[in-house]
């Protein structure tokens, strides 16, 4: 065990820098449809922490806004949908793109689907496996115009990490505590992934965008 | 000014447009105030505060981000300020027409509050005390429901 904990560090090293496995995008779809606005319905969660869809479902506006979309305010639309017999995210997400954009007026709809938020709490070691789905779908057509897969793992003891991975690993490991954990950093840097990280995979600048990279 | 000072101040400008482009709007941690607002939902008027302060920052420069006039004007809403929640409302149709066919729905339903409903929907400056009951976290669902169908 001892000899394979330093091919351990590199491997959370990896993980912490690269954030692993992504698909590929469909760009093309997606900038045919070139929505202006998108519609973030409530996320489907179907991990074991409760408190997993309201971290991702507060912290996806900011980036998306900032990459120059016209985001809907994603409270009042939980509210909104709520009010109108559609409580359940899943019910959400199963009913066609175009309906719901009929109703508020979008271009398109993401939908956010957590597969996996599991910490693990060990002596001196914390960590935590995201797993995370998104869809973007026409609000004309109901195609999936775009889609991600993200995949995060964040290690207390990886300390390897530099750079904002390397910080964020050490605010989750700051905050993530048995008795209160705090996700935000966790689940704004998974957000902000998402949507903008790695060109060709992110989605593609809006009409706000300033840079059109 | 010598031109060669201004080529200086001109490339700080430049990388620091570059550098510091990471936001262009005023946000004013919007995702940490509604995540406390979800895990507690008594902090209603934290959030709501945490969003006029948001407009108050960036409405002279234009920075307001998408979608916070129209949260605020629906807290307002589900305060009972009617008044305030169309304006709020409006302000998000003009700065964003993406959003002007969804605002002049909840237009029509405060509205049609404030006709059926005059004394409750009149301005109230400070919001009520938060209460733990579910029916006052959302006094406004039997409203909605009529027009959004």
């Amino acid at each position: 065990m001892k000899r394979m904990l330093p091919a351990l560090l590199l491997l959370c090293a990896v993980m912490l820098s690269g954030c692993a496995h992504r698909e590929l995008s469909k760009q093309e779809r997606f900038l045919a449809a070139s929505p202006r606005s998108i519609l973030i319905v409530p996320v489907v969660n179907n991990s074991i922490d409760i408190t997993a869809s309201d971290y991702m479902l507060s912290t996806i506006t900011i980036p998306l806004a900032e990459r120059g979309y016209y985001v809907f305010p994603v409270h009042m639309v939980k509210r909104v949908l709520e009010d109108d017999g559609l409580a359940d995210s899943s019910l959400v997400h199963s009913a066609p793109a175009s309906r719901l954009c009929a109703l508020f007026g979008a271009d398109a709809v993401m939908y956010i689907t957590i597969e996996r938020w599991d910490a693990r709490y060990m002596v001196f070691n914390t960590s935590v496996t995201l797993v995370l789905r998104y869809e973007i779908r026409d609000g004309k057509t109901d195609e999936v115009i775009w889609k991600n897969r993200e995949y995060m793992v964040y290690n207390s003891d990886g300390g390897g990490g530099g750079g904002l991975a390397g910080l964020v690993a050490k605010a989750v490991t700051a905050a993530v505590t048995r008795a209160a954990p705090n996700y935000m950093p966790l689940a704004r840097q998974a957000s902000a992934n998402s949507v903008s990280s790695y060109p060709g995979r992110g989605i593609p600048p809006g009409p706000y965008a300033i840079d059109k990279k | 000014m010598s031109s060669v000072v201004r080529l200086i101040l001109g490339a700080v400008a430049v990388a620091c447009m570059s550098g510091c482009a990471s936001s262009r709007y005023e946000w004013n941690d919007y995702d940490t105030r509604l995540y406390e607002y979800y895990k507690t939902p008594t902090e209603r008027d934290n959030f709501a505060e945490a969003l006029r302060e948001a407009i108050l920052e960036g409405e002279p420069s234009g920075r307001v981000a998408p979608g916070i006039f129209a949260e605020y004007g629906y807290l307002m809403y589900e305060m009972g300020n009617s008044q305030a929640a169309i304006m709020y409302y409006q302000k998000e149709a003009d700065r964003w027409p993406e959003s002007r066919f969804f605002m002049n729905k909840m237009i029509a339903v405060a509205k049609n509050r404030m006709k059926k409903d005059p004394v409750k929907s009149k301005p109230a400056e400070i919001a009520p005390p938060a209460a733990n009951t579910p029916e006052t976290v959302n006094p406004s669902s039997n409203a909605t429901k009529e027009t959004v169908k």
